[in-house]
Parts: C-alpha cells; structure tokens; sequence
C-alpha cells in the first residue's frame, strides 16, 4: 500500500559516480518501492536543467518526498532544499544521499560492490524520507552590529566598510594602540604607501564614524547567544578596569600574526649583524642614508631567504609565508635608494614574487642587486669572520654550482609569519585552527573567511600571511559576509535541531552539561517539575544531547530515532 | 529597470559579487557575455590544493545566482556603455544577443545539436573537440538552454540576391542530406536545376576559401542535388498551405514570375501564370542556350510548380490587367521582364540577315534556327547574352564567328570566363570597335566597324565616342544584335506607371503598382539583370502580395531580417589552422569546334561533392539549415530573432570580467598550433575533467595515452619577449594539481615539470608541491629554448640545465603541456566609453587605492572584482569580490541617501 509519493533521482555526476556505480541498477533497485513514485537518473543533477525536471515532477506528481543520491550533503543539500521549496514541497522533506564521498570515489577497485552500498545508502534515504515530517525554519532577528576583534590594519578597515553599510561597529583591541603590524612599517610595498600614515588615515576615518566605537586594551571574556544575537562581553584594563556586556549580531576575528623568531645559532643568528627581516625593514625605514650597524657602515648586505618557512625536517613550519620574499625584495630595493652602492646579496629557494610584484624583482635585479638559488638540502652557512666582517657560504645553483662564501656587513634572516597564540579566545569562540596552526575557514576555495562558528569569520594574517593589501582585501571580504548575514534584520535558521519531550524528561542535566552551545536551559512547569528545554536559535541539531538523556526524551528533528531506526534498517536489509 | 548594482560578468568574482550583495537585500542585475554563467572555474577539472571538483563546487553558486530572488541573470548579453547620469547613478546600455532560442520554451533536450549539420571547434573544451552550431555550453550549463551561434550570416548565403541560404544546403550536401539540401532551396525558389546550371554565382565570389586556395564550386553542389533529386523519382518534398480561396494572376514566367507563383502556392493561394511565348521559364526557357542549361532541366524545375497547383498557360499574352482582375484574380503579378532587343540605329540594320539577338537565341534552342553552316557570322555586343548568341552560331555550324564589342576586353560586361570559353571555342573578338553600318544590297555582306575611343564618360555614364577616321570592314553574311534589351510593356499604359526605357514604376520596397492590387517585379522594373536578382524579386513581390491579400501592412523592413555578414578576417583568424584543400579543376569539356548543344558542363560526383563540401569554412558558423528548427519539439528556434536593447539605471558597478589565458602560438617556438601534441595547460584540465572530451588523458595527435608528459612553466609569463613580465600567480599551482590527477588517472607516467621558481606561496599551497614531488613529480630547474617534433609525434625539449651547469640538454617526451598565464580581458577598455576607467600599464583595470580600498576603480561608484584588476586564483577572487561590493555596498548606501 503507497503512503508516500517520493521523488528518487540518482546522479552520474559526469561519472564521477557513474565510472564505478551503475546508476541505472540503483535506480531500478528502487522503482518498485511502492512509496516512489518518480525514479531518473542524471548526468548532473545539481544542473539548471535537471533541477528544473525535479521540480516538473514534483508539481505533475504531487510529490510529497525527494531523495537525490549523489555527493556529501556538505555541497548540495540547499541546493535541492531550495528546489523542493521552488516546487512547493516542504524543504526538509528532502534527504540527500553521499554515494559519491561515501560510495564511488571510496570503491573505484569494485564496481559491484559499489553498486550495491549505492543501493543500500539510497534505500535508506527512502526509509528516512517517508518518515520525514514537515518543518519551518526558524526565524530570527538579528541585531545590525558586529565586533571586531584586532584593530590592525584588516580590523579597521573592516570596522569602516561595515559602518558604511550602516552597521554598528565595536572594535576592540588587546594593545593599548590601534595599528597593529603596519603602524611600526614606513613605505610598502607595492605602492610605497607609508604603514604609519595608512594607520592614521584608517583610524582617522574610524573616528569620523559616529557607528564605530574603539576599545583599546580589550579583550573579549565571554560570548553566549545564537545567530544573529550574540552577547559578549569586553573587558578593558587600564585605569579603569571594567566589563561592558554588548549584543552584536557577528564577529570578525581579525588578530593578526607574530614574527618569526629564529632560534639562537639558526643561520648565525645571534651573532652581531644577524638580524631579523622586521629589525632590517626597520633599519631601514629610519635610516636617512647609507646604513650603519652599531657605528659601522653595510656595506655588504646578505639575504637569506626561508627563515621559519618550508622548513621540511629541520622545523616544524611546512608552510610557504607568502609575503617575505617580495617584503625582502621591497626592502632591499628600498635600501638600495638610500645607498646605490651596496651591495646586496639575495639567497633564496624559489623567489616568490607572485603576481605583480614580480616587477620589483625585476627591477632589483636591475639595480645590480646578486640573487642566488640554494638548494633546499644545503643551507647557507654563517660565520664570524676576521674583521669584523660576517661571511655566508652558499652553493649558487645559478652558475657553478661551486660555494661561495661572501663577506658581508649585515646578514637579514628573511623571516616569515607564524601564527599568533590566542588560546583564550580560541576557547572562548571555538576557533577551529588549521595544522599550520592559522585559523581555518570552513571551505579554504569558495568560503575563505567564513568559519565553522555560526557568526564568526576570519580575515587578515591570523587566517595566513598576508600583504598589507591583501589583508584589507580580506577584511572587507568579512565586512560583505557580516552585511550579507545582518543588513536584512532577519534571518531564517535550520529548524532540524533537538527538541524534548516534556512527558518524558525527568530533568537530570546531563545534556545540558553536554551541550557545545549552552542551547539547553532548565524550564519550569510548575509544581517544581522541572524539564530541559533547548533554543532553536542557538541549537545546532548535532544530536549530542540524545544518546546521554537516560529518558530518551530528546530528538533532533529531521533525524528522529524511528527516522534513524528505519535507516538502518534499510541498510541492512537484503538487497534484492 | 532599476537596480542597486550592475555586475559585469558571472566568473567566480562576478557570482560571489551578485550573491553577496543580494543576500544583503540589494537588487543586482549581473550581466554575461556567454550563454551560461560560471566562467572559466565551472570548465575545470579540481581545484587546488583541496583537489574538490571543479563543477560540484561551482554549480551551486550558479543555480544560487540564477535563483536568487535579489538578482537577475542576463545571459548571452554584453554591455554596450556605461555614462554617469547627473543624480549620482550609471546608465548602462546592454545588449541582449539574440540565442534564436526561446528561453522560456527550450528544455535543453538537445535534439537540435544531434541535428545540427555544422561542427566547429568547441571553445568551452579548448578546442580539442567539436560542437554543434546549436549547442549547449556544456553539460552543467546554467541556464541550460541551447543557443545558435550565429556571428553572422555566411558570405555566400548574403550575397544569394535570390536569398537561397547556400551556406544551409552546402552543410546538409556535406552531411549526405541531398534531399533536405534540395528543400532547402525550394524554401526560395523551385528552379533549383536551372540556378545549379545558369546561375552565375555570385554566393562563389565572396567564398572564404576564395582567398586560400580557391572558392567552393557551390553552383554546381545545388546542381548535383537537383539531378539527385530529380533521378531518384522522389515526390516533391514540400506542400502548399491549406487553400486560402484567393487567387492570383502571375504575368510572364521567367524566374521572377516563376519564384512569385510558387511562394505564393505555398502559402495557399491559387495561382495561375501566363505566358506569351511557347514555352515557359522566360529566359531559362528561351535564350539561354541549351548547352549551358538544357531545356529538360527548365521543364523539371517547372514541374515543381505545378506539383503543387499553380496552372501555367503558355500562348497567351496578356495585355489588359484590368481584366485579370475581373476574372477573379485578387492580385495580379506583372514579371514579363525583357523580352525587346534593343537595335543598333545604324543604316544597314533593316538588311535581311540582321537579327535580334533574343530572336536568334530563343529559336536555337526550340531547335527552329537556320542552319549556319558554312555562313560567316558577325555578334555584335559585348555581354552575356552576345556571348552566348555567338556560342550558339559557333554550334549551329558558322564557320567563322566574330563578335565586335565597344569595349576593351576587360572593360567587357560578359564574365571574364565566358569570353574565354568562346575564344576557346574558336569565336574571335573583335573589342573596342563600334558599328559604322551594316554592309550590304540584298542582304547582309559585312558590316564596318569605327575605332571606339570611349565607352563611358567621366561621370561613367555610357556615351561611346569614336575614331571615325580608324575603320574595318568584316565580311559577313549574318549580323546578330545582342546590345542590350528592354521590357514590352506599351500594353500596360495607362493602368500603371512606366520610365522612358518603359520600364514599370513600382514602390522600391512593397513592389506595388499605383493600382493596389497590381504588383510588378524582376526585370520588368529593373531592366535586365541576373536570374537570382529575379528569383530575389519574385520572393518577395509573393512576400508583399500576402501581406497585401491579408489586410496587413507591408513592414517592408521586416522582410527577411538577416544578420550582418560574417566579416571574412574573423573566419581566417577563428580557423587557426585549416587543412589545405584544393579546388576540383573545371569539369568543363570545351572544344574548338562545338557542333551540338549538348551540356558542356560535367556534374560534379557524389564524391567530388563530398570532398567540396567538405572544404566548407563554416564562416557564418550557422548555416540556416534549418535542421534545428526542424528538430525543435518545442517549437523554440526562431532565426529572425533580434538583438534587443535594454538600459538600466544603476547606483553601483562592479566589473568583473575576468582574464584571457596566454595565447601560446604567439611562442612559436614551442610549436603550439604546429605540433599536435603540445597542449596548453587549459587543455590539460578539459582531458581531466569530469565532462572530459575523451574519457581519459590522451594526446591529441594519434590518441595514444601518454606515457612521459612534460610541463613547461611561465609560458606567457615572466617574459618580456611577449611584453609580459607580470607572474600569472595560478599555473604553478594548477600544473601541480593537474601533476597530482595525471598520476591519479595515468600511475605508470612520469611527469616532469620544467620551472625556475615554484611559486606555491598561499595557504597549503607549498604543502601541495611537496606532496607532488612525494609522488613522483620531478621537478627540473631549467628554462626551455625550443620544442621539436619527431616523426611519432613525440617531442624533443632543448633545456637548460640549471642544477648541472646549465648544460644544454635535450628530452624526449610524448606530451607536452604548457603553462600558460593569463592576460588581460580588454573587454573593460570599452565599458566606459570615454576612458575614464582607469587601466594599468599591463592593461588590467587599475585600482587607484589598493592599499586602503582594494577594488575601487578611477570611477567613484565603480569597483573591480577578481582577475579583471590582475591575476588571481579562486580564493583571491572571492576576497577580492568580497571587497569590491563592500565597497559599492556602501556606496549604494551613500547614493540613497543623497550623500
């Protein structure tokens, strides 16, 4: 006997699924479940076309059910949401099924098989489905004010796009100054824009904002509250110790980077004359002329590039930091106009200078300044020499491939970015951190700012090195997904999240204790019965909650326990 | 139309432009040049360095564009200009290409590809492969709904006067349609076999091939379809509309008259035709002589008109319109031509012996001419029908055969070709002599010519003048008239309107008389001119007369809309390389002493029409086969569809339009174009993709999977011998992604990439090149000066070897793949008009504060989004695009509030 009317499409994804599954078994497999009233298959079915023959269905057969069985639910569950709601069915009436992530790509040595867990998984979406109810999402306000954490140069620029969007601004800043890296910097690169008057130029026209408030000395102690609703807590130090509560509907962590910081005796560091790219960046910038280190003039400079970066065995930092290799080329030419006659030996792997900037090294070759590869197995080697002078041994893989060892006056140690420790607020927001220790986004191609925290992104250097344009560039990629997320004012949630049964709870707070997201609270019935109850809006249906409740009064909605029973059911079951 | 923001282009930067800022409430309208959004991301196989796949990543940011409530999608539309308007807004004028597909109707069943009789390169697989003049993008496109690619309509099918879409049957001959092919031309006219014999081609002259190796014998592909048709036996392939009950009166049946009858039973109407002379088909019939175009082939083609009912009546001359009308016939048609040879006005000319020469060729070829053997015969004038009147008389036995013309042989009216065939049929010519008088008592003795000086003044109007005192005396014993001819149409006065010459004045356009229902065409209005003019003439005097007959208003300048022509420079640049492929020789048999009228002309072999049609460039790249539109089950291809305009009020504009990828010919010495197994890096992704053209990772020269495939990096980057120094910042890290799937698809290869610097600078990017070394990618140090093919296709690379001395070296591998760069799409120089968008020095379009407003553009209100301001890869263009509507968020903002 048919109850159901359920839509069943299997996707070849351009056989991606199809090169190993036989699709057209999968869905003969399935046509005769009396509840399924619609089977096909798709070269693409995420495609215009299809999507639009899904939705023909749905109206032609009065569907009330849709299984797609393609990729992970990750790419393409709104997607076929969104086209059950264009046919007029209930969004969470839909089930996708992963034969591709969890079937095809995992069996490519076994197309029988594959076939047949494609049958299993897609019979189980059936299961769940004809069981699924309908749901609303929930509606919520949001409140049209984000935070801002870090005041440097991505920060403030942030804190500005997002007032002039007509948003509330709170910018709150660990150090006492607002400014970060790019305050300490004189010109950059590429434009030779002055670090220090683009600080005061930012913080100028934050300042103008009547929508922008700046805490310097700030940090954030405490955040609670669901999507679009947040309430944190500020708490600022100096002469007046104090803790502010806010409500703000988003956050952007913008907490920057450290230096790296080489260890004693890394390329002769430590000895007089090493230093670090930001100690030379910042000789550099002060110098009015010809450079002098500690009463001597440089006249030989040595660059070594890669310093706590690429480091393969000899460290643990396996990451490329992007940015050093042009900075040092910048640097180096910017040196070069203040003393046309040093000379300046440039000792590098691979030379960076992606993109446009590969003019400076250009044009640092030009000026005269000797660039020479080292292999990556055969560092270079400094040591004091007599005189005063430094001497670096390099093998040159340009020429002769014979080691050179140069005297020189300064060795700069092309130091990279690491990532900045922040473990309280890591822990206060759930920072999800990537194995190069830098914040992780949750998709690194499509969604580079977003995080995994609902209301939470990332943009400049603490989600990797970054120029100082490019972490504007990242901070005002932030200040557009905040706009998208608040300028509406309203936003609508998944409502698939945990609900209690009131009958049957008994309130012991086991699942309020497990709850990752502080969304269960006590409620009073009266008559000193207590029970749990769970916000939707802060809810995030990860079902930790259901298998701790002794009563088993709890349930994600969407994913019931009969739901789920009937899943496994189907997955065990002979296939025909 | 009023919109927030317009967004330029629907790449990756363009999409996450439109989606950020419709889910912040703004109206956006996005603009694409081709017929699916997406971009170049949608066309690749993974992206790097997560290895997602390319097409599951981007087709949900396409349907969520498309479906977006906030935005919408033009596809297949370019904007024209952009202007600032006074209250802070931009006003862009689109242009929306007609697809010849109705959107709304298509469902993307692709039938009209399956159909579609021409192939060109697919661009959306970089050209490995072919598609489909009617195409879908490719299998994810969104919307997916076909289009017609039409730059413009074929030289040869525009030059048609008779509107035949020569283009249409050369594809269908190609693919073995002779029958559709021969449809395809009754859709303008049923004298197929006499166009195919008589015609003088003009749809031959402007043949692309023509400025290779030679044109198309296009004339004689129609005329191998004709005689296809009319030897198989098959029924006559096209049917006459419903009866409409309304007659019409066609006067004179020569090709004009002929053409008109036949649209005009088409459509329904009852049609009858009258003819003065014996025979009908005019000057087909009559004067053109048989071994051009036999009279079976007139009465074949005549036989298609009266398949379908229209009635001929040869015999009967009519001299009162007005009474045709009385008789029922709603609308009379007057296409009597020109029937009068004009006369030389020299004494002499009554002599008997001189003869028109319309006179002398009508009686040849009803086989009622005197013989002329052994007499010697003067034809006077210099045009085609003196040519073809002095071939005859060669024919008809004339031992000697001279034709005197005013002009100098190359100022001649006949085709150059005509004139040699009748001096290699033994005719001598006589040029730049005018006739001083006919020679003779009796009859005709010779005739004396007088030295012309001048055929035409300097204003080029004919007015010969002469050397009396330079004279000839030629002895002859007939004199044939062949200097032009004139309409008879005394008759018709006063009903209608004539010229002195006697000519009939009609409207240009609508072809109507001063008598509405009286209508007049072909050469009957413009004097003698060529058979297709006349067809053309005809077609749409039955065009007018419908229009007429049905109460509706002419719209003269709707009739037959066409699309401009394909400019010919564009075929040769688009054909980067085409096979050399020689024309056939002449097929005609020429003798010096001709006795009879047989054909002299051979018809082309089915395989000689296999191999010519085959030569076919594709120029217009549609052929108007109509093959589509007969396919379409949902009606939804229309060709006469226009291209609409559409303005939009805006507050914002972000300009995302992408790059162009390095065009890797411009390396010739990397052999790309020449060597067929060097590739490009674009190329490699489209063989790894999932929608690949192959299935597996081949070498385009011979199929074979590739054992040793080498990479060659910075190709069009880092190079100022090609004027770019820029680095591309993607082709280091797409080559290692595509090392990584090679390796995955092909585990025995051995891949090799050539570099200087690996530049893996992102977030797990260096990890990315470390792990595809660990697999087995060897990476080499070394900069390639050249690339030679051997015979096997397998190709030699000469490398310097950086780690080893930079010793020369050389390898030998079997493909080949270049890393090309990108470069700058040009098509942001032309948005503003008045070059107020600022471009950089390398032509990108400049943004004036990266350091604190990445994005903002030289315009206010106008920002730059993803590779439009330089190279970037996804993630940078998301940022980039991030920052960009920020920005023209808040300055919507700005503009709302008067700011």
């Amino acid at each position: 006997m048919s109850e159901r009317k359920i839509g069943v499409y299997v996707c070849q994804c351009g056989g991606n699924i199809s090169d190993y599954v036989d699709v057209e078994r999968v869905r003969e497999a399935v046509s005769g479940d009396p509840d399924v009233t619609v089977t096909r298959t798709a070269m693409f079915t995420c495609s215009d076309a299809t999507q639009q023959e899904i939705i023909d269905d749905i109206k032609a057969q009065d569907l009330d059910g849709l299984v797609v069985a393609s990729c992970s639910p990750k790419l393409h569950t709104f997607t076929f949401r969104g086209v059950a709601k264009r046919a007029g069915l209930n969004p969470y009436r839909y089930t996708q099924v992963n034969i591709r992530e969890q079937d095809s790509w995992a069996h490519t040595d076994d197309h029988e098989a594959a076939t047949e867990k494609a049958i299993r998984l897609v019979k189980a979406g059936i299961a769940r489905t004809r069981l699924l109810e309908p749901l609303d999402p929930t509606v919520v306000e949001t409140v049209p004010k984000a935070l801002v954490i870090g005041a440097g140069v991505a920060g403030l620029r942030a804190a500005i796009g997002l007032a002039d969007i007509g948003l509330g601004v709170v910018v709150i800043e660990k150090e006492a100054e607002v400014g970060g890296w790019v305050k300490e910097f004189g010109p950059m690169f590429p434009h030779e824009r002055d670090g220090r008057d683009l600080i005061e130029q930012l913080l100028g026209e934050a300042r103008r904002r009547e929508n922008i408030v700046i805490f310097t000395s700030a940090e954030l102690v405490r955040k609670a509250g669901s999507f679009g609703n947040y309430e944190v807590d500020i708490r600022t130090r100096g002469a007046s110790n104090m803790t502010r509560r806010l409500e703000v509907g988003s956050i952007i962590v913008a907490t920057g980077v450290d230096s790296y910081q080489p260890a004693e005796g890394e390329y002769g560091y430590g000895i007089e004359g090493v230093v670090t790219l930001p100690e030379f960046k910042r000789m550099v910038d002060s110098a009015t002329g010809p450079l002098t280190h500690l009463g001597r003039p440089v006249r030989d400079v040595a660059y070594i590039y890669c310093v706590g970066s690429r480091q393969g065995e000899s460290g643990p930092n396996q990451y490329c930091s992007r940015f050093c290799c042009t900075s040092a080329v910048h640097t180096s030419l910017e040196l070069q106009g203040k003393d046309p006659t040093a000379h300046q030996y440039h000792l590098y792997r691979d030379m960076r200078t992606y993109g446009r900037y590969e003019l400076l090294y250009d044009e640092s070759r030009e000026k005269g300044a000797v660039y020479l590869k080292f292999p990556a197995d055969r560092p270079p080697e400094v040591t004091r020499a007599p005189g005063g002078k430094l001497e670096v041994a390099v093998q040159d893989q340009l020429t002769s491939q014979e080691e050179l060892r140069l005297p020189v006056d300064l060795v700069v140690l092309v130091t990279g970015m690491v990532p900045r420790q922040n473990s309280e607020l890591v822990a206060r927001l759930k920072l999800p951190i990537g194995r190069d220790g830098f914040f992780n986004e949750i998709h690194p191609k499509l969604r580079p700012v977003e995080t995994v925290v609902d209301g939470v992104a990332i943009c400049g250097a603490c989600q990797f090195p970054k120029t100082a344009s490019e972490s504007v560039t990242s901070g005002l990629a932030a200040v557009a997904w905040s706009a998208a997320m608040l300028k509406q004012g309203r936003a609508e949630l998944d409502p698939q999240v945990a609900t209690v049964d009131p009958e049957l709870c008994t309130w012991c707070g086991a699942c309020a204790d497990t709850c990752p997201y502080a969304a269960i609270g006590q409620l009073d019935l009266g008559g000193g019965r207590l029970v749990a109850t769970i916000d939707p809006s802060t809810c995030k249906g990860c079902g930790g909650c259901v298998p701790i409740c002794p009563q088993h009064a709890i349930s994600v909605l969407g994913y019931t326990g009969r739901e789920v029973e009937a899943m496994i059911d189907s997955l065990a079951a002979e296939v025909a | 139309m009023d919109y927030d923001v317009l967004v330029v282009g629907s790449g990756i930067g363009g999409m996450e432009s439109a989606l950020k800022l419709g889910d912040m409430g703004y109206k956006v309208l996005v603009v694409e040049k081709e017929a699916s959004v997406g971009g170049k991301m949608i066309l690749l196989s993974k992206v790097f360095p997560t290895l997602d796949c390319a097409s599951c990543i981007s087709t949900p940011k396409m349907a969520a564009t498309i479906h977006h409530p906030n935005i919408t999608v033009m596809t297949y539309a370019e904007v024209e200009r952009i202007r600032r308007d006074g209250d802070g807004h931009f006003e862009a004028t689109i242009r929306q290409n007609p697809r010849f597909v109705d959107e709304a109707a298509c469902t993307g069943c692709q039938l009209c590809e399956l159909a579609c009789t021409v192939a060109v390169p697919d661009q959306f697989n970089a050209d490995m492969v072919s598609r489909r003049a009617a195409y879908i993008p490719f299998p994810q496109a969104v919307p997916k709904k076909a289009v017609i690619d039409r730059p413009g309509t074929s030289p040869c099918t525009f030059d048609c006067p008779a509107g035949i879409k020569a283009h249409g049957y050369v594809s269908l001959a190609r693919s073995g349609e002779y029958e559709k092919a021969f449809n395809l031309v009754l859709e303008s006219t049923p004298l197929v076999g006499s166009l195919g014999r008589a015609c003088f081609a003009p749809c031959e002259d402007g043949c692309s091939r023509g400025s290779l190796e030679g044109p198309l014998p296009i004339r004689l592909i129609k005329r191998f379809v004709a005689d296809t048709h009319y030897q198989s036996g098959v029924p006559l392939g096209v049917e006459a509309a419903e009866p409409r009950g309304q007659r019409v009166a066609v006067v004179g049946s020569g090709p004009a008259g002929i053409t008109a009858a036949w649209q005009l039973a088409l459509l329904g109407y009852g049609v009858k035709v009258f003819e003065a002379a014996p025979v009908a088909g005019g000057a087909l019939g009559l004067t053109i002589p048989s071994y051009r175009l036999p009279g079976e082939v007139v009465a074949q083609d005549l036989g298609n008109v009266e398949a379908i009912g229209v009635e001929i009546e040869v015999g009967h001359r009519v001299d009162d319109l007005e009474s045709l009308h009385d008789e029922g016939f709603e609308a009379v048609l007057v296409a009597t031509g020109t029937p009068r040879s004009a006369s030389l006005g020299v004494p002499g000319e009554e002599l008997a012996g001189v003869m028109p020469s319309l006179q002398f060729l009508q009686a040849s070829k009803l086989g009622q001419a005197a013989e002329l053997a052994g007499k010697r015969v003067v034809v006077v004038g210099g045009g085609n029908v003196a040519i073809d009147a002095a071939r005859s008389a060669r024919r008809l036995g004339a031992t000697a055969v001279d034709e005197v013309c005013l002009e100098a042989r190359a100022e001649m009216p006949a085709f150059d070709w005509e004139v040699d065939e009748a001096l290699e049929e033994g005719v001598t010519l006589h040029d730049g002599w005018g006739i001083a008088a006919v020679l003779g008592t009796h009859g005709v003795e010779g005739i004396d010519l007088k030295r012309c000086t001048a055929v035409f003044d300097e204003a080029r109007r004919f007015s010969p003048t002469y050397d009396e005192t330079v004279r000839q005396t030629l002895a002859c014993d007939v004199v044939i008239v062949a200097i032009g001819m004139g309409p008879d149409t005394a008759a018709f006065s006063p009903t209608l309107d004539r010229r002195g010459n006697g000519a009939l004045v009609v409207d240009p356009q609508t072809l109507q008389s001063r008598v509405p229902h009286i209508f007049a065409c072909g050469d009957v209005v413009d004097g003698a001119t060529m058979i297709t003019t006349a067809v053309g003439q005809g077609r749409r005097a039955a065009y007018m007369i419908d229009r007429y007959l049905q109460g509706q208003p002419f719209a003269a300048d709707q009739y037959e809309l066409r699309v401009p022509r394909v400019d010919p420079v564009d075929v040769l640049r688009r054909q980067k390389s085409h096979s050399h492929k020689d024309p056939l020789g002449s097929g005609k048999a020429l003798v010096a002493e001709p006795s009879d009228f047989h054909e002299i002309e051979a018809p082309l072999s089915e395989a000689q029409v296999h191999y010519s049609a085959g030569r076919c460039l594709d120029c217009g790249v549609c052929s108007e086969c109509q093959e589509c539109v007969a396919a379409c089950p949902a009606d939804a291809i229309h060709l006469d569809m226009q291209p609409q305009q559409v303005v939009a009020s805006v507050a914002s504009v972000v300009v995302s339009t992408g790059f162009k990828l390095f065009p890797a010919d411009l390396k010739p010495q990397y052999g790309f174009g020449r060597f067929k197994n060097v590739i490009t890096g674009m190329q490699m992704d489209r063989l790894l993709a999932p929608t690949r053209p192959f299935n597996t990772v081949l070498r385009p020269g011979d199929g074979r999977v590739p054992d040793r495939i080498a990479y060659v990096m910075c190709t069009g980057s880092r190079d100022q011998t090609v004027g770019n120094p820029l680095c591309s910042r993607i082709c280091c890290m797409y080559s290692i992604k595509q090392n990584q799937l090679i390796m995955g698809a092909l585990p025995l290869a051995d891949v090799t990439v050539f570099t200087i610097d690996v530049r893996t600078a992102g977030k797990g990017y260096d990890e990315f090149y470390v792990q595809a070394a660990a697999m087995g990618t060897n990476f080499i140090k070394g900069r390639i000066a050249e690339i030679r093919e051997l015979e096997n296709g397998n190709l030699v690379l000469r490398y310097e070897d950086i780690e080893h001395q930079g010793a020369l070296r050389e390898a030998e591998f079997d493909l080949v793949v270049l890393a090309v760069g990108v470069q700058p799409n040009l098509d942001t120089k032309g948005l503003f008009g008045d070059g107020s968008l600022q471009h950089d020095a390398y032509y990108y379009v400049e943004e004036i504060d990266e350091d604190m407003n990445p994005g903002q553009t030289s315009i206010p209100g106008v920002y730059v989004a993803g590779a439009a301001s330089g190279a970037k890869d996804i993630p940078e263009s998301i940022l980039h695009a991030g920052a960009a509507v920020a920005q023209a968020a808040a300055h919507v903002e700005a503009v709302r509030v008067g700011a």
